[in-house]
């Protein structure tokens, strides 16, 4: 199975969330976990971006590239970038890879590509 | 509604360094200065904010071992973390327990020992406040949000490295007339982005932010203490009255924000803050804002109302915001020259600006203050606490 990651929608309204909150930022009317899920697309454009050089233990890397991408629906999401020289407003398209791995822990999220 | 006045009846401040003393003695220390400066030897509640003592020092309930360390039992004591502005929320709860009538003297003190840890550790135990599924695991930091929220800034404003370099200069200049600020080093704008060294001395952390953009990750402690009208009468110094309290949050994911390059927990905090007080943003002499990155200064400094939307760094280009400016900013040296001690920076801003309405700063008093400002930013802006402080004579 693919892996993928899932915006929020409300049973209620149907306003889409990323990430998950418990209550509908929109109507406020839904129950606990009351949301439909609905896989991310993966093509948007760059919205801002930086490399950065002063890491947390877990990476084992001279740099990281971080950016806030707007999804297709209109959706923003926060992930890594792998893209040689981004600029704002670029298409990128995304895939969902390790993106944080340790001794014990191996997480996966979106990283960009250049379209 | 009805509450009574509170007034700053005495502060207190270690260096901001890195400091060989454990994390329990740094509080202390501040708070016995500050005792010793309201010349009282009880208080009726003590807080204490702090942010990362239990993964950085590996300790917890700082409240209690401060109150024990500094003899006050059996006083009331309570730990308070909210991340960066965990400072202000601090002074903020002890606001309202004098105005409620609870207690009539409450020390609101604040620490943190950063640098027991290495600097990866640091940076890692700062970037747990950023949303855990949707940004921690990225590797987002703190620096890397202020990154992205630069470029964007520059992008839409026309902010450039050189106001950015600007300010990181006027606050270094502001720390070195205050003996207690981390960072004493001249620095200027030609030599950390022109001259040969410069792609050295001061290299990106988080494009386009530069080493000399962000703060030092710093050790210190300060204190306030704070009483009700029938203490602070008999206090000797120039009576400081903590006139208004704000607070405002906003999404947990920066991404989630309708307009990344604004900063509604600011607006929110401060416009709350200056209206309780009974004062527009054009009536404060004096700001400490919270510089953690240099751009964030020309960003609150336009949120709180001191300059329209998009034009704080033509303001900074005058030199308006310097110590003989229309409205100084962080004369103290803010996060960028005194340093960053996360817990401790909220009061260390309320030190500063008791300091200034009192007239006792000396080389860098700002003349004539009478009304004072502090911004503490939690979190990247999701949660601001904004304090208002006028001189009552």
């Amino acid at each position: 199975m693919a892996l993928e990651i899932y915006a929020y929608k409300c049973k209620k309204c149907g306003h889409l969330h990323y990430p998950f909150r418990m209550r509908c930022k929109e109507c406020g009317k839904n129950d606990q976990f009351e949301f439909e899920t609905v896989p991310l697309p993966r093509k948007g454009k760059l919205l801002t971006f930086t490399y950065v050089y002063n890491l947390p233990p877990a990476y084992a890397v001279a740099k990281l590239g971080l950016g806030i991408v707007e999804l297709e629906n209109g959706l923003r999401i926060t992930g890594q970038i792998q893209i040689p020289e981004p600029k704002i407003g670029m298409k990128v398209t995304g895939a969902v890879e390790a993106v944080r791995e340790d001794e014990y822990d191996r997480r996966y999220g979106m990283v960009f590509y250049a379209a | 509604m009805i509450m009574r006045d509170v007034f700053v009846i005495g502060i207190g401040i270690t260096s901001f360094t890195r400091l060989e003393y454990p994390l329990t003695e740094i509080a202390a220390y501040a708070a016995m200065m500050a005792m010793k400066d309201a010349g009282i030897s009880k208080v009726d509640h003590l807080y204490v904010a702090n942010m990362g003592s239990g993964r950085l020092n590996r300790q917890l309930a700082l409240g209690s071992a401060v109150v024990d360390s500094l003899s006050l039992t059996p006083a009331g004591a309570e730990t308070i973390e909210n991340g960066p502005a965990s400072g202000a929320s601090a002074v903020k709860q002890g606001f309202l327990a004098v105005a409620s009538g609870l207690h009539d003297v409450v020390m609101v003190a604040g620490a943190e020992r950063m640098r027991e840890v290495n600097p990866f550790d640091a940076t890692d135990t700062v970037a747990m406040m950023t949303h855990p599924l949707a940004e921690y695991i990225y590797g987002v930091t703190l620096p890397s949000l202020a990154g992205m929220f630069t470029r964007l800034y520059m992008e839409k404003y026309g902010v450039t490295e050189r106001h950015l370099a600007m300010v990181a200069v006027k606050n270094q200049d502001n720390a070195l007339l205050n003996k207690f600020a981390h960072i004493q080093q001249k620095i200027t704008v030609e030599g950390i982005l022109d001259s040969p060294e410069a792609m050295t001395n001061n290299p990106f952390v988080a494009e386009p932010l530069r080493f000399f953009d962000c703060c030092p990750v710093s050790d210190g402690g300060a204190c306030v203490i704070l009483a009700c009208a029938d203490v602070a009468k008999k206090s000797k110094k120039p009576l400081v009255r903590l006139a208004g309290v704000g607070q405002a949050t906003d999404t947990h994911c920066v991404h989630e924000r309708k307009e990344p390059t604004d900063l509604l927990a600011v607006r929110g905090a401060a416009a709350q803050s200056l209206k309780m007080a009974g004062v527009k943003p054009s009536d404060v002499n004096v700001a400490e804002l919270h510089d953690a990155f240099t751009i964030l200064e020309i960003a609150q400094s336009e949120e709180v109302g001191f300059f329209k939307k998009g034009e704080g760094h033509l303001a900074l280009e005058k030199g308006q915001t310097s110590l003989k400016g229309k409205i100084p900013i962080n004369p103290s040296g803010g996060l960028k020259g005194r340093g960053h001690p996360v817990g401790a920076t909220g009061v260390a801003q309320a030190y500063e600006i008791t300091l200034q309405l009192r007239g006792e700063a000396k080389e860098r008093q700002v003349k004539k203050a009478r009304v004072g400002f502090t911004c503490n930013f939690g979190g990247f802006g999701n949660n601001v606490v904004c304090l208002t402080f006028m001189r009552e004579d």
